[in-house]
């Protein structure tokens, strides 16, 4: 197996990652240690290796330490090895020191705590487990699955040699505080076991029961995986399956579909204020004919218009029309209160009409609604089309309107500001 | 983006506005006091929309959790789908027909002469809608009992806590707005295209449920289990059924196969036709009845079939119209299901959608775990539902029940499984009661013995699946349950023996 050997260089990491992982899983532990100080065991450095000697503390206590720097060295009867860290931390404090023989694997040889922790008022941990072979076998298969169960209690060896290359991680041997299923039951007796022993045995079974499976693999009758891996196997389908989700496509029917979607009765209520604005037209103009002189290229006025709009419509104030519902839903269905910030991009188009000389009204006169239509509830005759271009430019001076809800004059007039400063400001910026 | 809203701006531009500003108010306000907008209530704990099975179970959940739950129903019967137009009424008329059948059939052999045997629909329709109604009205006391505010109109999204509703009694609106938001509002029958359903003639289960005669020739487009369950009704009442079928079995996806090829053999024995891996190419409905032209799912020569009713039975899709999910920009996928994450929230946290409307199998009984779950999780921060184990049953008769995995989904995961078989035929009480088709078949993991699937056909199937669920639940092996006692004699003695066939052999075949 060549990812154990992979594995064997991550077993510190898988030390230390392990506590890490308890954020999540602290609940299900009895007397859990605080998260700023973590035992740090004895690392299985081969999937065969049961003890080791510590050759020397590479960091010292107090020292603190980042990802990757070598914490010590160990010896096995094969060969030396550096453990490296997978985490910062600090050393809190070294229980197993330099030259120690015959270590187990699993045993607690120092505590480590978070970066920046105060190690002298450190309360240290109770040691997790007494080390014992099969666990640590299990520890660096552990390795490779992310969240791996925290082992804290031991289990003597099978009886039957364990497949110490096991890779799918095996559930705790925890109190089965529940009556044994007559299977469990039965299987301890046929093979001479105390009840006792049932505490003892790694349990696969929701909530940590102990089930059939799991008492053929500590007899070693079948493979010490065969039970974790159903178990993981069955746990995947006990949630729902999220993954590939496929968001629909906001396709452009969408869009009038859902439009008819609204409720009827709201017609009534779409009554929109018209917000008007003369802008002067002769900047660019003037903007327009150099450009021609120049390079020779014709801009339409539609062109200048459509791209200061786009300017316009950056950022502009939010939506205020929150209260009147049907505007509300009209709108969000337009997609024009789509953000959450104090701003949001608009979807105005202005509408340009030439200003007649003899009006001094900014607004665009005769197109008084009878108010009769109304009661009798007949729909106001559709508004001349918005042009975004200038179909009707013909002055230098033209009248800029765009019809928004009532209460949001405001972003209509912040956006209509912004293009007649854009427009007659500096038109230039909208060639460059 | 911009190319993107301004395309949508297209219709804002073509709406009818008024474009004078100095009477737009005043018509503005008298929009306002027509329309009769209530005062703003107080703000809920939460507001679920949707009175169904998820709905109004999370309503009862919420209200004995303590929290201030509204609960938005349009249908101006609480139930949903379920309790008016699916699951209950369903297995009225699927009680009462057997009834009808057997008399017709069967109680001869059992020394029951009856003598003039008659349908009388109008009754029959009458006693599913009394069995409606009645528990319809029960949710309703529950409501009261449970603190939960029941408002009858229709929901939509105004904003990310307030929903707008449309009230069915009066005609007003009002607002609710909720800490949390529960979407249930569940789904619909997915219609066939080029079949307009009118519910007389090209008819969905609903309106399977309540035609007003029995059609001499009928034609089910769907042959999973409420194309299988409503079929049976009308073939058992006299009408001539042809189910037709896209897959190679009936039953859908998840029946395993041997208890698929049973059902149909048994299905068949009854009367109905079965056209497996065929599709339906067309259907009009233009004429007297209904021609729908079928032709082999690999191509081959068309066939059309004649009826006086057509059942379009091809499943179910999330109904969210008019529930203003664009408002508050929750997406769905593909095929309509609102997105959420394991604790069912939408990707706006507090609102939450549980059921069919959104991902997992569309029965009532795991929306209602869902509900529970979703429940706790505002509450408790924990839920838990074992998709795992959720049992599926056709009531037909034999009846068809499983829970977990079957033999085909395993072979395809590559899983080595022991299957243990048992059946009916070799069981006392099955015996006695002259009832004894079908089998109950156990699989278990090959190594291990724990229990990965479990799958019956045969009488009262549907309630010993319960069984099988809490095996499963509780990671049982097939040796567990064969070791513990089952009342003899039962239908269940076949559920031990086929648990004592996985691990071991059965006693009694």
């Amino acid at each position: 197996m060549a990812s154990i050997a992979a594995a064997c260089r991550l077993s510190a990491r898988a030390a230390s990652q392990q506590l890490r992982s308890h954020g999540s899983r602290r609940a299900f532990h009895k007397g859990q240690a605080s998260l700023a100080a973590q035992n740090f065991n004895m690392p299985a450095l081969s999937p065969t290796m049961t003890e080791g000697n510590i050759a020397k503390w590479k960091i010292k206590e107090g020292e603190s330490f980042v990802a990757g720097d070598v914490l010590l060295e160990i010896e096995t009867d094969k060969a030396q090895m550096d453990v490296e860290a997978q985490d910062d931390g600090v050393l809190a404090k070294i229980l197993i020191g330099d030259g120690s023989k015959a270590v187990q694997v699993g045993a607690r040889i120092a505590v480590t705590a978070e970066p920046g922790d105060d190690v002298s008022s450190l309360e240290l941990p109770a040691e997790d487990s007494k080390p014992s072979k099969p666990e640590a076998s299990k520890e660096e298969a552990r390795s490779a699955s992310a969240p791996a169960p925290k082992k804290d209690a031991s289990a003597p060896a099978p009886k039957s040699g364990s497949l110490g290359t096991s890779k799918a991680s095996v559930g705790k041997a925890q109190k089965q505080t529940y009556p044994l299923y007559p299977s469990v039951q039965h299987l301890l007796k046929e093979n001479g076991l105390p009840n006792e022993e049932a505490d003892k045995i790694p349990a696969s079974g929701p909530n940590g029961r102990l089930l059939k499976g799991d008492v053929l693999a500590y007899l070693g009758k079948i493979s010490e995986s065969a039970g974790s891996e159903v178990a993981a196997r069955l746990k995947s389908l006990s949630h729902l399956d999220l993954s590939n989700i496929k968001v629909m496509a906001q396709s452009p029917k969408a869009a009038p579909e859902k439009a008819a979607a609204a409720p009827e009765p709201e017609v009534i209520e779409e009554v929109d204020v018209e917000i008007a604005l003369p802008i002067s037209l002769k900047a660019v103009t003037e903007v327009q004919q150099r450009v021609q002189k120049s390079i020779g290229v014709f801009l339409p006025l539609s062109t200048f218009i459509a791209r200061a709009a786009e300017l316009a419509n950056e950022d502009l104030p939010r939506s205020q029309v929150a209260k009147p519902s049907a505007d509300d839903l009209f709108n969000a269905v337009l997609g024009l209160d789509k953000a959450a910030a104090k701003y949001s991009r608009g979807n105005f188009i202005p509408e340009v009409t030439a200003l007649p000389p003899t009006t001094l009204s900014p607004r665009a006169p005769a197109k008084k609604p009878d108010v009769l239509d109304f009661l009798a509830g007949k729909k106001a005759a559709a508004p001349k089309a918005a042009v975004g271009g200038a179909a009707q430019v013909v002055g230098p001076l033209n009248v800029f309107s765009v019809s928004v809800p009532k209460g949001d004059e405001r972003r209509g007039r912040v956006f209509l500001e912004r293009v007649k400063s854009v427009l007659e400001a500096e038109p230039g910026r909208l060639v460059v | 983006m911009f190319r993107a809203v301004a395309s949508r701006a297209v219709p804002r531009a073509a709406r009818p506005v008024t474009q004078s500003t100095f009477c737009a108010p005043n018509i503005y306000f008298q929009g306002r006091l027509r329309r009769g907008y209530a005062s703003e209530a107080e703000e809920k704990d939460l507001v679920i929309i949707g009175g169904g099975v998820a709905g109004y179970v999370a309503a009862i959940k919420a209200g004995q959790s303590g929290l201030k739950v509204a609960c938005i129903e349009k249908r101006g019967a609480l139930g949903g789908t379920c309790l008016n137009v699916g699951c209950i009424p369903s297995k009225s008329l699927l009680n009462n027909s057997h009834l009808y059948h057997q008399i017709l059939h069967d109680t001869k052999n059992r020394g029951i002469e009856v003598g003039d045997v008659k349908l009388n629909l109008a009754a029959m329709m009458k006693a599913k809608d009394t069995s409606v109604s009645g528990l319809t009205k029960g949710i309703e006391f529950l409501f009261k009992k449970n603190n939960v505010e029941y408002i009858k109109g229709t929901g939509a999204f105004k904003d990310e806590h307030t929903v707008a509703v449309n009230l069915i009694e009066g005609g007003g609106e009002t607002t609710v707005r909720g800490k949390n938001i529960l979407i249930a509002t569940g789904s619909e029958a997915t219609p066939f295209p080029g079949l307009t359903i009118d519910e007389k003639k090209v008819i969905t289960s609903t309106g399977a449920i309540a035609l007003q005669e029995v059609p001499k020739k009928m034609t089910v487009i769907g042959g999973g289990i409420i194309g299988l369950e409503m079929a049976s009704v009308w073939s058992r009442l006299g009408s001539e059924v042809t189910v037709v079928e896209y897959l190679g079995q009936i039953g859908g996806p998840g029946m395993d196969k041997d208890v698929a090829k049973q059902a149909q053999k048994l299905l068949q024995k009854q009367g109905m036709k079965f056209k497996l891996n065929t599709k339906v190419v067309s259907g009009d409905a233009d004429g007297e009845g209904v021609k729908v032209t079928v032709e082999a799912a690999k191509g081959g020569k068309e066939e059309t079939l004649d009826a006086d009713v057509c059942l379009v039975a091809i499943g179910r899709r999330p109904y969210t119209n008019g529930l203003g999910l664009e408002n508050i920009g929750l997406e769905v996928d593909e095929r309509g299901r609102l997105i959420i994450d394991q604790e069912y929230r939408t990707k706006i946290p507090h609102i939450r959608a549980i059921g069919d409307v959104t991902f997992g199998p569309m029965l009532a009984h795991k929306a209602e775990e869902e509900s529970v779950a979703v429940i706790e999780y505002i509450t408790k921060g924990y839920g838990h539902v074992n998709y795992g184990a959720i049992p599926s049953v056709m009531y037909t008769h034999p009846e068809v029940a499983w829970v977990g995995q079957n033999e085909q989904e395993l072979t395809a995961a590559n899983v080595k499984y022991n299957v243990g078989q048992f059946p009916f035929s070799a069981n006392s009480r099955a015996k006695t009661n002259l009832d004894t088709e079908g089998f109950v078949k156990m699989i278990s993991d090959a190594e291990t013995d724990r229990i990965l699937g479990i799958h019956i056909i045969g009488p009262n199937a549907g309630e010993m699946i319960a069984e099988g669920v809490l095996a499963l639940e509780y990671g049982a092996s097939s040796e567990d349950v064969a070791r513990t006692s089952h009342a003899h004699p039962t239908l269940s003695e076949a559920f031990k023996e086929a648990a004592m066939a996985t691990y071991d052999k059965a006693v009694h075949y």
